[in-house]
């Protein structure tokens, strides 16, 4: 398996404060990356960098041979890169089906796409996450479990190589979870995505993912399998704090 | 050989081997052919009644004209630009100054009007991208007023307050009531044409593009679109068309002042047939523009020296009686069921 | 040359001050409020017309007109905010045109009543005759007008920094939600902060009334030039209001005196604002606060 995405030496400060300093990391293809790391860690802002929407200070990223860390976040969708949102963001006055549409339309360079191709397509998203009955309602008029379905929908549609969840759990009830959860990984297996996967809940990735990456206070502490990441010692000490062992 | 069959609710036409159907719409205030035969026979028939009529028509369809494309830079910038008249100002006084100064015919004045515009626009179209929400609405409330100090400035060229005379009219057929009339119908048929194009905009793919931006600018950044690129070409576009007004006031009146079209007043008369029409709704401008000028009409003639206080006093209260967020728009939609409408985004 | 750069910073002084004054207010109603007012305009011919009528048709001497005017602006105020501001806070469209035509009528009501011919002249001369510092020569009424608008903003900087109601109002321009969790009026605050700025615009109105022009239509300049300022110095933010302003004033000095045309002030000024929000887009101030 050849990488897909690397990511050397990145650093973002903001003023004085130094959110992301010198993380460096590269994702297999086909792989499920996981990012977690304490509140503040500056995960939301990593994928802001790798998005395009931040400018890195220092570093490179490099997708597929091509080196994006100039690039424009329109441009690096065009190549391969999609995101959702912590707080789905969908687009309030427009309905599901347009929303899905205009990914549909502008996530690539199609030829020979005519504006009702566009639409076919978007609905076969659309029915993929399950909001084929919804797709003519209006996004403020959606519950927040079908905007972040929406949210997916709408990634995917960009038809991405590499595919950044940003904490899809977050808000959603039991079981609401676990069906956002097994969406993400049919997604990946149907449309042979790469995933970089941030999350809080720590029992959804030692199962879904293939490796793990901790940053604490901006910098990479630990990387590996979930079994060597969740049993390694400074990983449980940036979350429990020092001196854990005392009441372990 | 073209072959046209006329069904009961139907146009079809076929011809070369396509087919094309063309819906006749049976609710008659919803029919645009109804309309546009509405929209030519009034001329003709207010010729007959009063002159007068025409002329307010003629105002009518200017400020419909010009707020159409304000509505497609709206949606298209997802910004509301305070300042239209700006361009107006550019289209008339190139119109103008190349008519009075080189002789040359409206027909030949009208694409370097338009170029013009397009090119103030490509100048100032950085506003478009570093500028949001209220400083965007700020700094475009600028610019018509420091375009009226620069006529000001240069008052050998531009003839500050007392304006351009003698610009070569459109037509001359004779007599004051005919070109009247030709007026009327060439100041419609480029609110029509207007229409079209910001209606076939809008439908299309390009429509949906923009509706993304009005909406949420970074997220449609982060699905693909060329935000920069569309707000920019947005910018042009309407500006442009809004330039082409400038040029037909300029012909059409013979004289062009910057006084009249610059300042806050006439902006505001613009405001408002946007605002009133019901804001993005293209074909609400029209109704928008209608509305305002006879209006003002109306109150000329019943209050004559009071007008300029009564006609602000009357829209204020306008703007506060009619539904909110759709103008006159929203008296026609009675049932408000949710569906796709432009909302406008002042502050971000 | 020397001459130049004292001209330049004597007259930019000068007129920066005049300009705070104007700009002060329209940049507290930005911060504060969070809304445009774009109907500031109206506050310069409400102020030198409302004394003018109390002068002129009922007879009154210039100090009982002026509390006549003061009166009849904080009920305009009043209205404005409590059939205005308050029902279109969420709908800025409605709120800003709403603005607009406020400002509108109040000029063509002054326009109507007293056109430009009327002659309106309001004696509110603090000192006669001329002041020189150097080769330099104004009229002591600017040089008075401008210490007194750098006192008043001194004034409402300490007020804004150390009483209570000063700390409560930034507290609102800051989070409004946040403010009525911890108790403070916001309706009250609102009204106050909506009165407190007619107060420079009055003030500097009155001042520069015998020495600049007054005409119906006066209020879209000084409002321009408050806009200008505002955007330039960081909207609603005290500290940059006034490096803004003065930087205007110098801007403007230099087009009459380096230049030489003094038509091209305004011009000059818009220049400037966008050049400078080119490399700064938040303007000049280094945070989104009062102080």
């Amino acid at each position: 398996m050849s990488e897909i995405l690397t990511c050397t030496n990145i650093t973002k400060r903001f003023g004085g404060l130094v959110a992301i300093d010198d993380v460096s990391f590269s994702i297999k293809k086909g792989e499920t990356l996981g990012f977690i790391g304490p509140n503040g860690a500056g995960k939301s802002t990593m994928v802001n960098v790798m998005g395009g929407y931040l400018k890195a200070d220092a570093g490179k990223i490099i997708l597929d041979d091509v080196d994006i860390t100039k690039m424009p976040p329109h441009k690096r969708v065009h190549e391969g890169i999609a995101r959702t949102y912590q707080i789905p963001r969908p687009f309030p006055e427009l309905t599901a089906l347009m929303s899905v549409d205009v990914a549909s339309i502008c996530g690539k360079n199609r030829k020979n796409q005519s504006f009702e191709d566009a639409a076919g397509d978007a609905t076969h998203y659309l029915e993929f996450v399950g909001l084929f009955s919804k797709r003519n309602i209006i996004a403020k008029d959606l519950t927040f479990f079908e905007l972040r379905m929406l949210e997916l929908a709408r990634a995917l549609a960009t038809t991405p190589k590499v595919l950044f969840i940003d904490e899809v759990m977050a808000g959603l009830n039991p079981g609401e979870a676990s069906t956002a959860v097994k969406m993400v990984l049919k997604a990946k297996e149907q449309f042979d995505l790469t995933i970089f996967w941030i999350e809080h809940v720590m029992a959804v990735l030692v199962e879904a993912a293939d490796r793990i990456v901790v940053i604490q206070y901006g910098q990479k502490i630990a990387e590996g399998t979930p079994d060597e990441v969740v049993n390694n010692d400074t990983v449980v000490e940036a979350y429990l704090g020092k001196g854990w062992r005392n009441y372990a | 050989m073209v072959d046209v069959e006329i069904k009961r609710d139907r146009i079809v036409i076929r011809a070369k081997g396509k087919k094309w159907d063309w819906m006749i719409e049976p609710r008659y205030w919803r029919n645009t052919m109804y309309w546009t035969l509405a929209l030519i026979l009034f001329p003709a028939f207010a010729y007959f009644l009063s002159p007068g009529l025409v002329n307010t028509m003629v105002s009518a369809n200017i400020y419909a004209a010009i707020a159409i494309p304000l509505s497609l830079m709206t949606v298209g910038t997802g910004r509301i630009n305070f300042g239209p008249n700006f361009f107006i100002g550019v289209g008339g006084y190139v119109a103008a100054l190349l008519s009075i100064h080189m002789g040359l015919s409206p027909w030949l004045t009208l694409p370097l009007a338009v170029l013009m515009s397009a090119f103030c626009a490509l100048v100032f179209s950085p506003l478009v991208i570093m500028a949001k929400g209220l400083y965007y609405v700020l700094l475009t409330l600028l610019l018509p007023l420091v375009f009226l100090e620069v006529t000001f400035i240069w008052t050998g060229l531009f003839k500050g307050d007392v304006g351009l005379f003698g610009i070569e009219l459109l037509f001359d057929l004779g007599g004051a009531k005919l070109n009247f009339i030709a007026a009327a119908y060439i100041s419609a048929a480029i609110m029509l044409i207007f229409l079209l194009i910001a209606n076939k905009i809008l439908k299309s793919r390009y429509g949906l593009i923009m509706a993304a931006i009005n909406d949420d600018e970074e997220v449609a950044h982060g699905i693909g679109v060329n935000i920069n690129l569309v707000k920019i070409l947005t910018f042009i576009g309407a500006s442009a068309m809004i330039g082409v007004m400038g040029w037909f006031m300029a012909h059409y009146f013979g004289t062009f002042s910057g006084i009249t079209y610059l300042p806050l007043t006439y902006m505001l008369k613009i405001l408002l047939v946007f605002m009133v029409g019901g804001r993005a709704q293209i074909f609400g401008c029209v109704a928008g523009g209608y509305f305002v000028a006879f209006l003002e009409e109306f109150l000329i003639r019943v209050m004559g020296d009071f007008q300029p206080v009564a006609f602000p006093i009357i829209l204020l209260i306008l703007l506060f009686v009619l539904p909110r967020g759709e103008g006159l728009f929203g008296l026609y939609r009675r049932r408000h069921y949710r569906e796709y409408m432009p909302q406008i985004h002042v502050r971000r | 040359m020397l001459d130049t750069i004292w001209f330049v910073l004597f007259f930019g002084f000068l007129m920066g001050a005049v300009y705070l004054l104007i700009a002060l207010g329209f940049s507290l109603i930005c911060g504060v409020l969070r809304i445009f007012h774009l109907g500031y305009a109206y506050l310069f011919p409400l102020t030198i017309y409302g004394t003018w009528f109390f002068m002129s048709e009922l007879g009154l001497p210039l100090i009982p007109s002026i509390v006549g005017m003061v009166v009849v602006q904080l009920i305009v105020s009043y209205l404005i905010y409590t059939f205005m501001v308050k029902r279109y806070m969420d709908d800025e469209m409605t709120l800003l045109t709403g603005l607009l035509i406020v400002a509108l009528i109040v000029e063509q009501l002054a326009a109507w009543r007293y056109p430009i011919q009327e002659g309106v002249y309001l004696d509110t001369t603090l000192m006669d005759g001329i002041f020189q510092l150097g080769l330099a020569v104004a009229p002591k009424q600017l040089v008075w007008a401008s210490i007194i608008a750098l006192v008043m903003t001194a004034l409402f900087a300490l007020f804004f920094i150390k009483t209570k109601t000063g700390l409560a109002v930034r507290a609102l321009s800051q989070d409004i939600l946040n403010s009525q969790f911890v108790g403070l009026n916001v309706e009250k605050l609102y009204t106050l902060t909506m009165m407190l700025v007619l107060i420079p615009v009055i003030v500097a109105m009155l001042l520069i009334a015998p020495i600049w022009t007054v005409e119906p239509a006066m209020g879209w300049q000084y409002m321009t030039t408050a806009i200008l300022i505002a955007v330039l110095g960081g909207l609603g933010n005290i500290k940059g209001t006034i490096i803004a302003a003065f930087l205007i004033g110098i801007d403007h000095a230099l087009m009459c005196f380096v230049v030489g045309e003094p038509r091209f002030m305004t011009l000059s000024a818009l220049v400037l604002v966008m050049v400078i929000l080119i490399v700064r887009p938040q303007g000049i101030a280094r945070s989104e606060s009062i102080w």
